[in-house]
């Protein structure tokens, strides 16, 4: 199996899989966003707890950088929702394997789900959330 | 970068020097795993239903790890029903992780639509009624309204506010200020450290009525019941307080063309 490192994103900042892992801030969302120091230093915190390179800059440029300075080809990260993230894993996708995991899921749920108000789904999910 | 810290004010200089653009300090709250477990540890979830609507009810303080995937919803579940055996006295509790999870799953099915309004308004008013800048006075606490002083200066301070202190603060600012929910949730982002588009953006929707079947407002009653007077007590503007009136004076003030 070819090496790989681990891209820790900001919703799971928590041990990885136990691979080489980076950690990079984006400057240029911070920027445009207008992040405080406070939620800056907040992840911050908890990066300092795990076994993370921690980077600042752009976010596709560093992991590309730390892959290749652990001689990886393949990139392992989480699923995520934030079409700025998707799309940075689009683009490393173009020069290394992308292994985009799923995060375990709060309730699974099968077919299709209403989503258009909390009740429909809240009718679907009570159950197994619920259930011991 | 640096990983090596004397203090939690030599991680705050180095920070500064790092992201100089970063607007003030370090909140009281710390990041990290260590964190996270003693503040789970240390919620009472079975008071959770009962006083949750409080400013000084017994909430979680969960967010800020959950949003940044410290701890995780399933996690949060398991260690409840591990601790308990059992869930049914904190459906409550269980139903807030499950808003946390919905918000996720709607983002997930249309991620670029999170700064768009998922419907349209109940107000009675066209977007373009509503400004598109939250003013000065408002992001500065200088209001002249306790309440909506205090809930700014916590939230830059701290990076948290209670849930309702959200709510009331985005019905003032959509509805009573007029401003589109866009600019109060781009104010709220940029402080919250539990700010995520998801449960953010669409809570100011859910407030505003283009993600809910009407606008949701609050009256002074409701506020001063629900942080036990204390705001209220003091405030520079306690005889002309705009929340003063009843319900439907207030939402035939707000909504005339509904």
């Amino acid at each position: 199996m070819s090496k790989a490192v681990y891209w820790m994103q900001d919703d799971c900042l928590r041990p990885g899989p136990g691979l080489p892992s980076v950690y990079v801030f984006d400057t240029e969302k911070l920027l445009k966003e207008k992040w405080s120091l406070k939620r800056i230093g907040f992840i911050y915190e908890c990066l300092l707890e795990l076994d993370v390179e921690i980077r600042k800059g752009n976010p596709v440029e560093q992991v590309a950088l730390f892959a290749q300075s652990h001689g990886a080809s393949r990139i392992i990260t989480l699923e995520t929702p934030d079409p700025r993230l998707q799309s940075q894993q689009k683009e490393l996708a173009r020069g290394f394997t992308l292994q985009v995991e799923l995060p375990e899921p709060f309730v699974e749920l099968k077919g299709r789900i209403d989503l258009k108000r909390f009740s429909r789904y809240w009718q679907r999910a009570q159950g197994p959330a619920m259930r011991p | 970068m640096r990983v090596q810290f004397a203090s939690r004010n030599d991680l705050e200089a180095y920070l500064r020097t790092m992201f100089p653009d970063a607007e003030g300090g370090l909140s009281p709250l710390r990041g990290g795993n260590a964190a996270a477990n003693r503040v789970l540890e240390a919620f009472d979830a079975g008071k959770y239903a009962a006083t949750r609507n409080f400013l000084n009810g017994t909430v979680s303080r969960l967010s800020a790890y959950l949003r940044h995937g410290v701890l995780t919803l399933a996690g949060v579940r398991r260690h409840l029903l591990h601790k308990h055996r059992n869930l049914d006295r904190f459906l409550k509790f269980v139903q807030e992780l499950a808003w946390r999870d919905y918000w996720q799953r709607v983002y997930a099915a249309e991620p670029d639509s999170i700064w768009h309004s998922a419907e349209s308004l109940k107000t009675g008013r066209p977007e373009s009624h509503y400004a598109a800048q939250l003013p000065a006075d408002i992001q500065n606490a200088n209001t002249g309204l306790a309440c909506m002083d205090a809930f700014v200066t916590e939230l830059k301070t701290t990076g948290y506010l209670h849930n309702h202190a959200r709510m009331w603060f985005a019905a003032y600012v959509v509805h009573f200020c007029r401003i589109r929910w866009q600019a109060g949730a781009a104010f709220f982002l940029s402080h919250l450290l539990d700010g995520d588009p998801a449960s953010n953006n669409l809570s100011w929707q859910w407030v505003a009525s283009t993600f809910s079947s009407k606008p949701y407002i609050f009256n002074k009653e409701n506020l001063e019941h629900y942080s036990s007077g204390t705001l209220c007590a003091n405030c520079p503007s306690r005889k002309q307080c705009p929340f003063d009136a009843t319900y439907e004076d207030l939402s035939e003030r707000l909504f005339p063309h509904v």
